[in-house]
């Protein structure tokens, strides 16, 4: 009797004692597995997410070669060293461009008035200088209102709170307007004064405009990548409440980013009057798709926040083989539109992968 | 906490008056260094009206604010700031395509000396060992300074915010329902960074619905209904269930 109530006690006890040893370890054992198999997980992803980022920082540089490649292949004219030099001055006008466009773009702001804003300029130029203005003078002239342009676009999307697309839509159909209507649509010849430097200079046989859009595309990388500024604008275009609640002044950046990039346009616009020695209303036509193109194709995301101007400058030098290779090969410009609409959308969609990849 | 210490901030009759609605009346609330306050009330009860108006986001009707005991008005958060008062808003205000050292750094970055430095060039190395050295003193983990806040968890980027904040020298931090949107175990980690930074010196003001952590992390808890300061809970000298009438306001019926 005794010994039967002793033996119940001690396994009563015993049990307690089981379970008080028991249930921490299994709980532990339990939380080491699920920690274990999320990090399993976070690890899944992250190679995921690497390998994703890699297709877009890397594929671009694939797509330049295969393009090369193809072009090489395809046409005797292409792989030869005046044939590059030109397909390389031709596609830097668009490249002047892209550069501040990028850095727009990365600020979660666009500017589809560069078009109109050059033509605005070439005409202007030649206005003044059929009056018999000094040369220079009418392209400082042309520059400062490309710069009013600018600020335009910045004080109307920046003050009044107006998406840029629309703004800029808006001063792009103004500027084109107003180029037709001060020119009456005809042409004016330029030349002299050494103007056609700008458009057909040559430094050590490469044309004068590769170098500028290397030069821009040096101090736009530069401020992008080592610069406070470049961070100000990264954080502008990814966070604007976060970039001013810190004390950056997110709509001084986006001023200044829009006056830059019309600036870019006139300059551009110039160049562009300088190649053809006249001035006309139409020669901002083809640029302003070519430059939204080359600055998404890079990698740029309309959403702000995310761009390299490394991505810019392969985007530019796949359109540029792109357009003198289908030259070359008398394909019609229509095909040529196709394939870059092509890669543009395949760009997007890539984007569009590595960011839910993120999520 | 004696009563002869000058506080860290108090504010002294604060009403703020929205044409005829009175969403505080008369509220006196102070904060010692090293001491953390809990602010809870009902939804509208006015605790983010008092926190908007603490940190300069709003302008008072009436009353005044003080810090170390001297009065000042704030035109903005900017200014507030400038006086060591930093908010940590529930949205976190961090850019999450720049990395964690790029955040705690933003507007405020170390430039390099020299000529590079004159062309605006950031001074990353010291950026990142210092960021490093912030969160080593607080016992945060992260993998690495170099990591883009997108890619951290809600705890990870709520903790990179607080380092943020105390980095820069914040003597009164103000913490918006920190751990509304977290999971239970990233919300202890929480609590501890606050407890951390407490010891540090620094007073916290932490609005939150979460009662049971208020009542745990909390030397002191206001209690605001209606516009208007109806107790003060001390630590130790009350229960959940007394915080809850005295929100709902059926302690004051008791009496």
């Amino acid at each position: 009797m005794n010994s039967d109530e002793v033996g119940v006690t001690k396994m009563s006890e015993s049990d307690v004692v089981n379970e008080a040893e028991v249930s921490p370890i299994t709980e532990e054992a339990f939380e080491i597995e699920q920690e274990q198999r999320s990090l399993e997980m976070e690890r899944r992803l992250a190679r995921r997410r690497r390998f994703l980022q890699r297709v877009q920082q890397q594929g671009l540089a694939l797509v330049l070669i295969v393009v090369v490649c193809i072009m090489w292949v395809s046409s005797p004219y292409f792989m030869n060293k005046y044939n590059l030099l030109t397909a390389a001055s031709v596609v830097s006008i668009l490249g002047i461009m892209a550069v501040t466009e990028t850095l727009l773009v990365i600020s979660a702001e666009i500017d589809i008035s560069i078009g109109g804003v050059m033509a605005l300029v070439s005409v202007i130029v030649g206005l003044l200088v059929g009056h018999g203005l000094n040369i220079w003078l009418a392209a400082a002239v042309g520059m400062v209102a490309a710069a009013g342009v600018g600020a335009i676009n910045g004080i109307i999307t920046v003050f009044f709170k107006i998406n840029s697309l629309v703004t800029t839509l808006g001063t792009f159909s103004i500027a084109t307007g107003l180029a037709y209507v001060l020119s009456g649509t005809t042409t004016v010849q330029i030349s002299g004064g050494g103007f056609g430097f700008l458009g057909s200079g040559y430094i050590f046989s490469v044309p004068s405009t590769v170098y500028f859009f290397l030069a821009i595309w040096l101090v736009g990388a530069y401020i992008a990548r080592y610069t406070t500024l470049g961070r100000h604008i990264y954080a502008t275009g990814d966070n604007i409440d976060a970039a001013d609640r810190s004390g950056i002044r997110p709509n001084k950046i986006r001023m200044g980013l829009f006056i830059f990039n019309s600036l870019a346009a006139g300059f551009a616009g110039l160049v562009v009057t300088s190649e053809l020695v006249s001035s006309a209303p139409q020669i901002g036509d083809p640029y302003l798709l070519a430059v939204v193109t080359a600055v998404i194709l890079g990698g740029a995301s309309l959403t702000g926040g995310r761009g390299r101007l490394s991505g810019t400058l392969l985007a530019v030098a796949i359109l540029g083989v792109v357009q003198n290779g289908f030259a070359l090969l008398e394909f019609s410009s229509y095909l040529q539109n196709l394939v870059t609409g092509c890669l543009l959308i395949m760009a997007v969609l890539v984007d569009q992968f590595v960011r839910r990849a993120e999520q | 906490m004696s009563d002869n210490v000058t506080p860290l901030l108090e504010a002294r009759g604060i009403t703020k008056a929205y044409g005829n609605v009175a969403a505080l009346t008369g509220v006196n609330f102070h904060l010692n260094s090293g001491e953390i306050v809990g602010l809870v009330g009902d939804n509208g009860a006015g605790k983010s009206t008092l926190v908007k108006t603490l940190c300069g986001a709003h302008q008072p009707t009436d009353g005044q604010i003080l810090i170390d005991g001297e009065e000042v008005t704030f035109s903005s958060p900017k200014e507030s700031r400038e006086r060591g008062i930093e908010v940590v808003y529930q949205d976190l205000a961090l850019a999450n395509e720049l990395s964690v050292a790029e955040n705690i750094f933003l507007g405020r970055e170390m430039k390099r000396s020299g000529v590079m430095g004159l062309l605006g060039a950031m001074d990353r190395k010291a950026m990142y060992a210092s960021a490093i050295e912030t969160l080593h003193s607080l016992a945060i983990e992260i993998k690495s300074v170099e990591t883009r806040c997108g890619l951290m968890s809600g705890g990870q980027r709520q903790a990179v915010a607080v380092a943020r904040a105390i980095m820069w020298g914040s003597k009164v931090l103000l913490l918006d329902e920190p751990t509304a949107a977290l999971a239970v175990v990233e919300s202890d980690k929480i609590a501890g960074l606050v407890t951390g930074v407490k010891e540090k010196g620094v007073g916290v003001i932490l609005v939150s619905h979460n009662l049971p952590q208020v009542h745990e992390l909390c030397d002191r808890v206001v209690v605001l209904l209606r516009g208007r300061v109806v107790t003060e809970l001390h630590r130790g000298e009350y229960n959940i269930d007394d915080m809850v009438s005295w929100i709902t306001g059926t302690a004051l019926h008791k009496k």
